[in-house]
């Protein structure tokens, strides 16, 4: 509401925040235009944000190219994704990090685009990909799976209780 | 050779005309309108690429996309081709996809130019060498 263009909103298997019920609620907060109430996801009224201008949400921290499939699942396309370690990290180099997550990137959204399940297919999507390109395939070997898993500090906490009638 | 990669899905190999018909598929499922537009200048800062016709509002068929696409490649065999998708809802309101379809058979690349301006200061800027040497009316 203050104007902000993009914020850092959670990344579920990074450093960030880690609940996907918690980041998804975030996420619609800065991406949809209406929201309905939705407990499990931490939204608590229906909202109608009228003309306010939408707010990228941006997921960094501790994410490679390893994880796009999941990353496209649990934080779809309208995100900033930020790959620092996975970029630099990249045994040959900052460019071919680069391009290892663009192609690992390019690779998923095709596929999701052509109503594949890259969620489940992703890990073979990635290594499809590869086999094209070089630098993904070093990325792919060096980070393998590795994820951030642990639980959050700030879960959702919300009961269903039926409001006392006033009259 | 300089491969442009501009818009999406120019990191992977060149989309075979299954790929790219599902991705228009895509678009035309997710509601936008797809639009055709070639250029020989690939400058990357080059917005004002040629329409093949008008983009294709409220199409419904992929084929019929394919088949401008074809007749956009039998006109223009060497010059680049890509497929855009508008998407019109509220908040939105721009080109949800972008990508080449078409590259011409070599892509020579670009070259820096070097302007002198006020006090010897040099502005740079690139050029593309694919529209080099293009004199009035031979370009097109």
């Amino acid at each position: 509401m203050s104007g902000v263009d993009h914020i850092h909103a959670g990344t579920v298997v990074g450093k960030l925040e880690g609940d996907p019920n918690a980041v998804k609620g975030f996420y619609d907060t800065l991406l949809l235009t209406t929201l309905k109430e939705d407990r499990t996801t931490g939204i608590f009224f229906d909202m109608d944000w009228a003309s306010l201008r939408k707010c990228l949400p941006v997921a960094s921290g501790g994410i490679h190219c390893g994880q796009m499939h999941q990353l496209t699942h649990l934080l779809g396309e309208d995100v900033v994704l930020q790959f620092g370690g996975g970029t630099i990290g990249h045994p040959d180099g900052i460019q071919a990090g680069a391009t290892a997550n663009r192609v690992a990137l390019e690779a998923m959204v095709l596929a999701k685009n052509e109503g594949r399940n890259y969620l489940a297919e992703g890990p073979q999507i990635l290594r499809d990909a590869a086999k094209e390109c070089r630098p993904l395939q070093v990325a792919l070997d060096l980070w393998k799976s590795i994820t951030f898993e642990y639980s959050s500090t700030d879960t959702l906490d919300y009961e269903s209780t039926p409001t006392k009638s006033a009259s | 050779m300089a491969r442009i990669t501009q818009g999406s899905f120019s990191y992977l190999p060149d989309l075979t005309d299954e790929q790219i018909k599902k991705q228009v598929e895509y678009g035309i499922k997710s509601g936008f309108a797809i639009g055709i537009e070639y250029t020989d200048d690939p400058h990357p800062r080059n917005s004002y690429w040629e329409m093949w016709g008008l983009p294709l509002f409220d199409i419904k068929d992929s084929s019929t996309v394919m088949y401008e696409l074809n007749e956009a490649r039998k006109a223009f065999p060497n010059q680049y081709i890509k497929i855009n998708a508008f998407n019109n809802a509220r908040g939105v309101e721009s080109a949800a996809m972008s990508f080449i379809v078409q590259r011409p058979s070599f892509e020579p690349g670009f070259y820096i130019v070097r302007n002198e301006v006020e006090g010897r200061r040099i502005a740079y800027t690139i050029q593309s060498y694919a529209v080099q040497g293009a004199a009035e009316g031979s370009r097109y």
